[in-house]
């Protein structure tokens, strides 16, 4: 997936399943959108989908350090590539 | 100072009606909101022997924001949208549901079956999807107190959370409980009742012990039948009720209107059998009961029964009625109308009896066509009349052997 692919399904999820419509993708998610852990935890859920494959406890975690959409996208990023690195 | 504690608010979602004007307009009418089941699973269903349900076919109009909704179970959906009508009739401020004196006593059977379906849906193939699926809120819509900490998250209610979960006695004893909690002074109102969604798993417990109906899946509405001669057992529905429950002087002070007021609770447990009604049991209950409102029997006016239409509880509740009071109030078995809204099923007889002391009405037991002479020894309310309440008393018993009586008296 492209960085443009990625932004453009977060953004689609963000709408369609947390009712987050145009957001601002720097914006702090919990203090701009009242995105709580629950949420995180959902969109991880969300996050394995698009890559078709579970995330570990490791990744988990640091995801929980994610604020704002852009971090969002540059997870997936670097997932995408570590696991194409060790294919 | 004794404290007394006044009904201010209420509501009900229930199969004939959400809301007054409609639920009282089917009391009067004679409607039965019993139908048959709604949407056929494609693995239970098929094993039921009873296919009639107590239904809630009506769209309800929910304007709850998904920070909310990803919490909410249907069973949650149908508790919050009753506490949120009670706290708008009530006219409470956030600050006062936020002030640490207004608490919430609410449950359901076993929280939200629909959703706990997901969990088991992974426990028994953790390789669907090719890994373990879980979702993160499953838990929290489907747990057991999930009623009560989904109205205490949605209205900033930081008061003390109660979450009985005693299957049919779950809002009696929540209204009791909430009682209890403003009569000793640990709080100045509370939120009580409970709630139980659509759910087959829970008559496939019911029919596997032969207690539900199966005689009247062609006519449903002709089912239950409390105390008639041709019952053939219960008929399980769903349903929510809330009530706001407040300390008098509390209520006075902002001018609140009353409804009527709570004047008597009591618990007590059979000690025994789980599943089988004992007539004992239940008059203890009744006398505690009694003993708590300080009235004697002959000062009841009307006794709406738990009478689920079983063989053998309605003649157990007819013979504990007939021995604490003879033949003097009028008996209806309102789940005649409604089906056995389980863990709901305390607070909507609460609210049909608040709605005929309102109206100056007594509704009969729908469905009594012809008196079962082991239950012929109380007085069966056989045609609607013009009678006044003046002190009711609800009963509900419950799996487990537990037995509870409440005494609300109009306000005048």
């Amino acid at each position: 997936m492209t960085r443009e692919q990625i932004v453009a399904s977060i953004v689609k999820l963000l709408e369609e399943e947390f009712e987050i419509v145009n957001p601002d993708l720097d914006a702090n998610l919990t203090e701009k959108y009242e995105f709580d852990s629950i949420d995180a935890i959902a969109l991880l859920e969300h996050v394995e989908d698009i890559i078709a494959a579970p995330l570990t406890q490791a990744e988990k975690k640091e995801a929980m350090e994610i604020r704002t959409i852009n971090q969002i996208c540059d997870f997936i990023d670097g997932i995408m590539e570590k696991r194409n690195k060790s294919r | 100072m004794e404290r007394r504690v006044v009904i201010t608010a209420e509501s009900a979602i229930t199969p004939i009606g959400h809301g007054k004007k409609d639920i009282i307009n089917n009391l009067i009418n004679g409607v039965s909101g019993v139908k048959n089941l709604k949407n056929e699973d494609n693995v239970l269903s098929k094993y039921l022997h009873s296919n009639v349900f107590g239904v809630i076919d009506y769209d309800i109009a929910y304007e709850f924001p998904r920070k909310f909704t990803k919490t909410l179970g249907p069973v949650s959906f149908y508790a919050c949208q009753v506490a949120k009508e009670v706290i708008e009739q009530a006219g409470l401020t956030q600050e006062q549901l936020s002030s640490g004196r207004i608490g919430v006593a609410y449950g359901s059977t076993h929280g939200s079956p629909s959703v706990q379906r997901n969990i088991y849906e992974a426990f028994f193939d953790p390789t669907r999807k090719g890994y373990t699926k879980i979702n993160a809120t499953d838990y929290l819509k489907s747990m057991v107190h999930t009623t009560a900490v989904n109205i205490t998250r949605m209205f900033g209610i930081t008061g003390r959370v109660i979450s009985s979960c005693t299957a049919c006695t779950t809002a009696s004893q929540s209204i009791g409980y909430g009682y209890e909690s403003i009569k000793f002074g640990m709080q100045d109102a509370m939120i009580c009742g409970a709630a139980d969604e659509y759910d087959t798993t829970t008559i496939a417990v019911f029919d596997n012990l032969l207690a539900c109906s199966t005689a009247y899946n062609d006519r449903p509405h002709l089912t239950p039948r409390p105390f008639d001669v041709k019952r053939d057992g219960l008929v399980v529905g769903e349903g929510a009720g809330a009530l706001l429950l407040e300390e008098l002087e509390h209520a006075k002070k902002r001018n609140a209107t009353i409804l009527a007021e709570v004047i008597g609770f009591s618990c007590c447990n059979n000690g025994g059998d789980l599943i089988l009604p004992n007539a004992e049991g239940v008059k203890s209950t009744i006398k505690t009961g009694l003993d708590t409102a300080r009235i004697n029997p002959v000062d009841v006016d009307f006794i709406s029964a738990h009478a689920t239409a079983t063989k053998v509880g309605d003649i157990v509740e007819a013979q504990a009625i007939n021995a604490e009071y003879g033949k003097g109030p009028l008996v209806t078995g309102l789940k005649s109308y409604i089906g056995h809204t389980m863990s709901s099923c305390g607070v909507l007889e609460v609210i049909f009896t608040l709605y005929m002391m309102h109206d100056n009405i007594i509704v009969p037991t729908l469905n009594l066509d012809e008196v079962d002479p082991r239950c012929d020894i109380i007085n069966h309310t056989r045609a609607l009349q013009e009678s006044e309440i003046n002190i009711a008393s609800i009963h509900n018993f419950a799996f487990g052997g537990v037995n509870t009586s409440l005494f609300i008296k109009k306000w005048k």
